[in-house]
């Protein structure tokens, strides 16, 4: 019956972990996608855009872990290719304002805090980064 | 042979009353499990919806002949989360039970000239109702997009 009861908490916890996790990784999609569009949305040639796209980046609504916490440590990064495909070389700090063509945004601290699964031998935290990348002129998404 | 009777019924005790608290554990484990999995499964899809109402909204174009325009528009947001089409059917059935028009706020930000600078998604005061409870998201969900469409501020809405 023991052996039971714990395969059974076993089951309940890890679906109840891997469910948070499903969430955060959507909610971190969501945000990501939002975030690239309106950093590529700001960018107008000029480093005073590429300090609004930032900022404005800064200031979305967007939380997870059920909508209660802020992303935290986003990263910010611009480039200059306008296809998409092969190199880009991404900098948060670009020097050549007036040639950046795209916007990627990544938000790689999103821990979810294991409940269940850390009694039977899982990890303390699952983290679930989310990245996209979009593109201006039209602004859209572009991975 | 007696002695051993007694020992039998005692025993069969013994299961009963084993079965019975774990009986109480397990079913009080498999209701938390439904309640939270069926309010994250809730959740997970409003999370979506949202999330692809906001993307249509940035790119829809913001016709503002008059406010009744806009909020035509609004309107259409609106379906789009809850029945995940802009022109849904009389007859069609919410992403998430009792989901209604009323639950999706859409408020636009605005730029200089009342030219749209984002749009702004959320779900508010919506209970998802499980077996034993409630849980009302409020202002949660939300996503928030750059406009990024075309600016008719002479058009009407078809």
């Amino acid at each position: 019956m023991s052996v039971t009861m714990l395969l059974l908490l076993a089951i309940v916890g890890m679906a109840f972990d891997m469910g948070r996790i499903y969430i955060a990784r959507n909610e971190a999609q969501v945000f990501t996608d939002a975030a690239a569009m309106t950093a590529a949305a700001k960018l107008d040639g000029t480093p005073a855009g590429v300090a609004r796209a930032r900022e404005a980046v800064a200031h979305l609504p967007m939380r997870w872990n059920l909508g209660t916490q802020p992303f935290t440590g986003v990263v910010v990064e611009f480039g200059s290719n306008a296809t998409g495909a092969g190199e880009t070389n991404w900098e948060r700090d670009p020097k050549d304002a007036p040639a950046l063509t795209l916007a990627r945004v990544t938000a790689p601290a999103n821990g979810v805090d294991i409940v269940f699964l850390q009694a039977v031998g899982g990890p303390k935290s699952f983290t679930v980064p989310s990245r996209s990348v979009a593109a201006v002129n039209p602004v859209r998404l572009v991975q | 042979m007696k002695a051993s009777r007694v020992r039998s019924k005692r025993q069969h005790g013994h299961a009963m009353i084993e079965l019975a608290f774990s009986a109480g554990v397990m079913i009080a484990c498999l209701a938390g499990t439904f309640q939270f999995g069926y309010t994250f499964y809730i959740y997970d899809e409003l999370v979506g919806a949202v999330g692809n109402a906001a993307r249509y909204a940035a790119s829809r174009t913001y016709r503002a002949a008059s406010p009744a325009d806009v909020e035509k528009g609004n309107v259409a947001i609106r379906n789009l989360v809850v029945y995940g089409n802009s022109r849904p059917a009389a007859d069609a059935t919410p992403v998430a039970p009792n989901l209604k028009p009323e639950n999706v706020q859409v408020s636009w930000v605005e730029a200089e000239k009342g030219a749209p600078d984002a749009v702004n998604v959320t779900i508010v005061k919506y209970s998802v109702g499980a077996m034993f409870g409630s849980f009302t998201f409020d202002h949660r969900p939300v996503a928030e997009f750059p406009h990024v469409g075309r600016y008719a501020p002479s058009e009407s809405e078809p």
